[in-house]
């Protein structure tokens, strides 16, 4: 039996402290926020040697850091390359794998508990998706991935098990089965929703969402949620034979299902983070749709010729330090690129430079690489 | 042009320009196409001044690599290159024999331009047109101005195959027009695997549809070039290729497959870096998109984190190009824009081996240093899907009669029949 050892106790202050914020009501804390950063920073820099060496080689070491915005942040891409884990490897609980193909490789991100995890996404979806539900009341989810059982190592299907756990009613289900759309007990459900008044929150990769619709089309099938239904939908289409734009996504999801854009919530996440970001639609439906993220997050949009922040207004890309990230490195670069909205952002996404390839394509792309 | 009515006006236009163009011979035919070629290899006429003026502002690449792109891939596409590739792919023109097999064009084409490289849409444009075969032609948004300027070419030559090429400029993620232009007989797309697609999902028998996808291209070193000048001298050659068209077109090549250990591989690195940094001045990167700098700052970042970590990768970076030395030859992901992965591979076979992956998307391979020019190695590559096998400096000058694709260049828009009548 391999021998597990005991929890380092700087590590597990670091975790309650983490998960108190994360408790706590929902208010901003700069100061709170650096010192955990800073701390979770000198932390991973002394357990995790390749992300340790990675800020040698930059110059940076907790003695010199003074600010969260100069924790230097690793790309997600090296989390397919390379275990950045703070802990030993023998107390790995859970890895969560990003999508990919047999060629392409997957980003993995390793866990020694799930506790940090799952408390920093219930608030999150909880102020943004399930605004007007009460701290008690359940929603009937309608999930389009597997459950966690079936697809153990996969993020979204772990935080969709947890909201359905905490936050489900009783006709809660996960509705892809053996890789496949349960096409007939969805539609079923769908139904049975449309005729009993009954609200739904469906959620999803947008991938599903497309999934869904075309098989709703083919079936001639239309629904019309009762009011109050909602629609949550993550990711992109990397990888996938038919991409669809937000617009016409929203506008079928109105058609076929009869949840207007107001009422669709787009979450922005992935695999190497604990936390996600979510639009603001349903908890401010006179704002303008931005993105905000809780506050144990910071975003930075960097210009990336220079590294420095990208001028207001201006695209740069999305770098993210989250505490949630206690057990692997808290400061990630993305290659998205996105926008500063007010007191939140836009992401762009990387389609802007598929145009300029011509028949050319970045290798990864042809071998479908995929995201959560 | 604007509207599927407008579209639709022009192919009909177009197909009786069509059917005007076959009855005359393709011998004047390809003698006025020869021409207008003989034209556009020439440095200082209309086309190649408005191409090194104009494309730059249009495509973001610098003035320089427009030129010298252009020098490089039109230097051989003369009137009898032309005349070649016909009798190679189609039969011989003066022939006194009475026909056993006859080639011959549809009436209209329609041509789904991709990219910015202005030699690869010529080679679409005038195909059609060799085969008498009147064409629509949409052009791409970062090189709007091939296509016109092949148009003007034309009337200067020729009037009657002037009026056999048309230009039809407008949205195509637009259903309708989309359509409408795929009303033609044939279609040729160009460009992405997701336009293809769409594309295909378009045109229905008895139309026929020529496809040209997404493609990716590598280069490899051989024993014979592995250090001292022969590595200098592969290696600026490989320089050239990547620092054409700003490594964007389907046969630039995107990673260097060297067949040594990982000394060998780090001295082609650091051989190809310092080729990259001289080749800056004479032929300086283009603009890059905000998301394309982000893809490059990513995967700088990422292979800095590896070299830390383990010592295996090495980075080396100038302001307009990036080297990763790496410890193995996995798939990882290319950026373009300049961004070269040099990778050791135990040898031929191992050349092979990495390309695998690849197989489906690959173009072309560019080689250097292999004894007696690895006729293996070829016969591999065109065995996983290569359609071209040439050595390094020459990946951007591809042969009029390429066969683009695997699938020939006339060939795929003939149609043929077979003569059996006695006597």
């Amino acid at each position: 039996m391999p021998r597990v050892s005991r929890p380092d106790p700087a590590r597990a202050d670091l975790d309650r402290r983490v998960r108190a914020f994360m408790r706590e009501p929902w208010r901003e804390d700069e100061a709170r926020f650096e010192a955990l950063a800073l701390e979770l920073f000198a932390f991973q820099f002394e357990h995790c040697a390749p992300y340790a060496r990675f800020c040698e080689g930059r110059g940076c070491t907790p003695h010199g850091v003074r600010s969260w915005r100069e924790i230097p942040a690793v790309p997600t891409g090296a989390f397919k390359e390379l275990a950045l884990r703070s802990f030993p490897a023998e107390r790995t609980c859970k890895v969560f794998r990003t999508s990919g193909t047999s060629a392409g490789r997957r980003g993995a991100l390793y866990l020694d508990t799930l506790e940090v995890y799952e408390a920093s996404l219930l608030p999150s979806f909880e102020r943004f998706v399930l605004p007007d539900l009460a701290p008690d009341a359940r929603a009937s989810f309608a999930m389009l991935a597997p459950s966690p059982g079936e697809a153990g190592e996969s993020s979204l299907s772990h935080m969709f098990g947890v909201l359905v756990a905490r936050r489900g009613g009783p006709r809660s289900e996960f509705f892809v089965r053996g890789g496949e759309l349960a096409e007939e007990r969805l539609s079923q459900a769908l139904r049975r929703a449309e005729r009993d008044g009954e609200a739904l929150v469906l959620c999803g990769a947008a991938f599903a969402f497309v999934h869904l619709l075309e098989r709703l089309a083919a079936r001639g099938e239309r629904v019309a949620l009762p009011p109050g239904s909602r629609a949550m939908e993550t990711g992109g289409f990397k990888g996938r034979a038919r991409e669809l734009g937000q617009e016409p996504l929203y506008a079928e999801i109105e058609a076929r299902l009869g949840i207007p854009p107001a009422r669709i919530v787009n979450q922005y996440g992935m695999t190497e983070l604990g936390s996600q970001f979510h639009d603001t639609v349903l908890r401010e439906p006179e704002a303008p749709r931005r993105k905000l993220g809780p506050p144990w997050t910071r975003v930075r949009l960097l210009d990336p010729e220079t590294g420095e922040e990208a001028a207001p207004g201006a695209a740069g890309m999305l770098t993210i330090v989250d505490l949630a990230n206690t057990g692997s490195v808290l400061a990630v670069q993305t290659a998205d690129l996105g926008r500063r909205l007010g007191d939140g952002f836009e992401v762009l996404g990387r389609a802007a430079g598929a145009e300029e390839r011509g028949c050319s394509i970045a290798a990864d792309a042809m071998l479908g690489a995929g995201a959560r | 042009m604007s509207g599927a009515a407008a579209i639709r006006a022009a192919l009909g236009r177009l197909r009786e320009a069509g059917r005007a163009l076959r009855a005359r011979s393709a011998e004047s035919v390809l003698a006025a196409l020869g021409a207008v070629l003989e034209e556009w290899r020439e440095p200082a006429s209309p086309p190649r001044r408005s191409l090194a003026e104009e494309l730059p502002k249009a495509a973001g690449f610098s003035r320089p690599v427009v030129e010298r792109g252009l020098a490089l891939a039109l230097g051989g596409w003369s009137g009898a290159a032309l005349r070649a590739l016909y009798e190679r792919e189609l039969g011989p023109l003066a022939d006194a024999a009475p026909p056993r097999r006859l080639a011959s064009g549809f009436d209209n084409a329609a041509l789904l331009l991709a990219g910015a490289i202005p030699s690869a849409s010529l080679a679409t444009l005038v195909a059609p047109l060799a085969l008498r075969c009147a064409a629509l032609a949409k052009p791409a948004a970062r090189d709007p101005l091939t296509a016109p300027l092949l148009r003007a070419s034309l009337a200067r030559a020729d009037a009657g195959l002037a009026a056999a090429l048309e230009i039809a400029a407008f949205d195509a993620r637009d259903d309708a027009l989309l359509d409408a232009f795929l009303e033609a007989d044939c279609a040729v797309a160009t460009g992405s695997d997701a336009t293809v697609s769409r594309v295909a999902a378009r045109v229905a028998p008895p139309r026929r549809l020529v496809a040209y996808g997404h493609r990716v291209s590598f280069a490899a070193l051989g024993p014979a070039a592995l250090a001292g000048a022969a590595l200098a001298d592969a290696c600026a050659r490989l320089a050239l290729d990547v620092a054409l068209w700003d490594q964007l077109g389907c046969l630039s090549p995107v990673s260097l497959l060297v067949a040594g250990d990982a000394r060998a591989a780090r001295a082609a690195a650091e051989s190809l870096a310092a080729a990259l940094g001289r080749i800056e001045a004479e032929l300086p990167r283009g603009e890059v998109s905000p998301a394309a700098a982000a893809g490059i700052a990513h995967e700088r970042a990422e292979a800095e984190l590896r070299a830390a970590a383990r010592g295996r990768a090495a980075l080396f970076g100038g302001p307009s190009w990036t080297v990763v030395a790496e410890e193995d030859a996995r798939p990882r992901p290319a950026p373009l824009h300049r961004f070269v992965r040099v990778a050791p591979v135990s040898d031929a076979a191992g050349v092979l081996a990495a390309l695998a992956p690849y197989a489906p998307h690959l173009a072309a391979l560019g080689t250097a240093g292999f004894a007696g020019g690895a006729p293996d190695l070829a016969r591999g590559a065109a065995a996983l899907g290569a359609s071209r096998v040439c050595p390094l400096g020459a990946m951007q000058a591809p042969p009029l009669a390429w066969c683009h694709d695997g699938q020939g260049v006339l060939l795929p828009l003939a149609r043929w029949t077979d003569v059996e009548l006695e006597g």
